[in-house]
């Protein structure tokens, strides 16, 4: 007994020694080639490139130079060392590698409020690399590994004697068995305690982000909010799995839980006087041209619950109502439950009225009238799509949906 | 001797599993059976099936170079809530069948259903009316993007025969492989009858 306690106490001394933060790196920094930074370098320069030619890659030019602004305005230091690419995945995520390499996917584009939001999520980011967190992060779980690797040894060893010493008539099996527990609790701590540093890494960069929007002028209230919109979606999911996500945190949890991070973020805001700038109006203007294939891109989730009050959130401005409710009609067309092609009629009908709302908006508006034997007014909507797109590919489907009607009425 | 008739059992078991996996299989020109649909090839084809992550009973997938090359999905009759793509997990369903589709929504059937395969910014393109059996069909263009960045595109058939929705999906890398096969999958397209 004497041993094991003596094996867990210079275990979790170990891993607490691995636990020290680095000093910010100094701006243009290159690691020397035979440092293990190095090799991170290497290897997050092949995911730069694969970036580079991916299918997902977002090249509008004016969008990455927007993003590209917001970000050098958190990371003025750093500003010309730093790589983001954007990449079309409805997903709300960002990332950024030790050599300058990030990227900011479209579904955090698309979830963000405003351009303070994203000015916190970049400082965020941009905190990662200041902080070296991935290699620190790296560097502590090889030493844990070791550490683990050298007490699991240790702790074979003693097992194996203490039981060749049982003599010819004990049982040596209740020690071995004791000494592989102890063995994997040894691994266990290891792999937990890699977790509980990733999280601490998180409540780091979401703290020094936070600074680095604050100090750009940006709304201190946008960070608690960043995190206040992903715990509504979460809950606005149609899976019951993906709602409890966040009710508690697990020892394999990378990151902190939402309500935590919005409370410290919360406390920070309060520290602050003066209101900032939002940048509502901008922010929108740089996602709008990509609003409808981002929307598309989450619909193909199929997380309907979540697209929808996606929609909800993004309509609060009053801007862009064609294209935010004919994608609302478009999750409801698709989900069907109880009443939802009601809704999806009333959601294409209200986008009509709106000059931004895609054509289809009509094909869909006679769909559904026809399928409920309205048929003068799906009449009526067919033909006023066929009137707004009348070279449209998929007009002869149209055109097949009239001349049925038309022999119906006749 | 419990131990070694466990060994066994367990030998037998695995052997059995085997012996029951259908593997990659050579498919001659001429007719070719997917369920109740009847194709017919104008070559030598491979059915790949087994390659398919979550692999579905009335879906079938041939190749001639290898999938990433060339691919061609040719499904049994769809009914009702069957799939394309098998979701691989509760929290992503893929595209199902519903009883009462337009023929916008069989298009939109086929491109979602390739976007779950993992293809991006995937469209439809020129639909245009085609017969199944005498059956109004519905044959159409398919542009996408590989993952990796590879431009791809496809031509697919989608029809509705008493009450089963039959589908061929083809879809090639853009460069060199879509336009070699494509004469090849038309014809395939052309010869699909509905004997379920």
């Amino acid at each position: 007994m004497p041993v094991y306690r003596s094996v867990a106490r210079a275990l979790v001394l170990s891993l607490a020694a691995n636990a020290g933060y680095a000093a910010p790196r100094p701006p243009g920094m290159i690691p020397p080639p035979e440092s293990v930074e190095a090799g991170y370098w290497d290897l997050m320069a092949k995911a730069e490139r694969q970036a580079q030619q991916s299918g997902e890659l977002n090249k509008d030019p004016a969008l990455n130079a927007y993003v590209r602004e917001v970000t050098c305005k958190v990371a003025v230091e750093y500003c010309d060392e730093l790589r983001l690419y954007i990449m079309d995945r409805p997903f709300m995520n960002a990332t950024m590698a030790p050599n300058g390499f990030g990227e900011v996917w479209s579904g955090l584009l698309l979830r963000v409020e405003d351009e303070a939001g994203l000015a916190f999520v970049l400082g965020h980011e941009v905190s990662h690399y200041a902080e070296s967190h991935s290699v620190e992060a790296a560097l502590a779980h090889k030493n844990r590994q070791n550490i683990a690797l050298a007490v699991s040894i240790g702790v074979a060893a003693v097992g194996v004697y203490a039981a060749a010493s049982v003599g010819p008539y004990g049982d040596p099996g209740p020690i071995l068995d004791a000494t592989g527990n102890l063995i994997d609790a040894v691994y266990l701590a290891s792999v937990t305690a890699f977790f509980r540093f990733s999280r601490e890494h998180e409540t780091e960069a979401d703290l020094l982000g936070f600074q680095r929007a604050a100090a750009a002028g940006y709304r201190p209230q946008a960070a608690a909010e960043s995190w206040r919109v992903v715990m509504a979606e979460t809950s606005a999911s149609d899976f019951e799995r993906v709602r409890k996500r966040d009710a508690r945190l697990g020892v394999f949890d990378s990151h902190p839980l939402h309500r935590d991070r919005v409370v410290a973020l919360e406390a920070e805001a309060a520290k602050l006087t003066g209101e900032g700038v939002r940048g509502r109006e901008r922010y929108r203007a740089a996602i709008r041209p990509h609003l409808a294939a981002w929307l598309k891109d989450d619909l193909r989730r199929r997380d309907f619950g979540q697209t929808l009050h996606l929609l909800g959130r993004l309509e609060t401005s009053g801007e862009d109502l064609g294209v935010i409710n004919f994608y609302r009609g478009e999750a409801y067309r698709l989900r069907r439950q109880l009443d939802d092609l009601e809704r999806a009629e009333a959601a294409y009908f209200t986008a009509s009225v709106h000059s931004d709302a895609p054509v289809a908006v009509w094909r869909e508006l006679g769909d559904l009238r026809r399928r409920r034997n309205a048929v003068t007014e799906a009449l009526t909507a067919y033909e006023t799509y066929l009137a707004q797109a009348p070279t449209a590919e998929d007009a002869w489907i149209v055109q097949d949906a009239v001349a049925s009607l038309k022999k119906g009425l006749s | 001797m419990i131990r070694l008739v466990r060994v066994g059992a367990g030998v037998f078991g695995a052997a059995a599993l085997l012996a029951g996996c259908a593997g990659i299989t050579s498919l001659p020109p001429g007719p070719a059976r997917i369920g109740g649909a009847e194709i017919t090839l104008g070559r030598q084809w491979s059915d790949v099936s087994i390659l398919m992550p979550g692999r579905s009973n009335k879906v079938r997938l041939l190749s001639i170079d290898g999938p990433l090359l060339n691919r061609l999905y040719v499904t049994d009759g769809l009914a009702p809530g069957d799939y394309l793509v098998k979701p691989a997990h509760k929290e992503q369903p893929t595209p199902t069948i519903r009883a009462d589709m337009t023929v916008s929504e069989r298009i939109e059937f086929v491109t979602d259903s390739i976007a779950a395969m993992d293809y991006l910014r995937v469209e439809a393109i020129r639909p245009r009316p085609a017969t199944l059996e005498g059956q109004p069909a519905v044959r159409f263009d398919i542009s996408a993007t590989s993952r990796d960045g590879l431009d791809v595109k496809g031509a697919a058939l989608a029809s509705e025969v008493k009450g089963k929705t039959y589908v061929v999906i083809y879809l090639a890398p853009a460069e060199h492989y879509y336009e070699a096969t494509l004469t090849e999958a038309e014809a395939i397209m052309a010869s699909v009858k509905a004997r379920g």
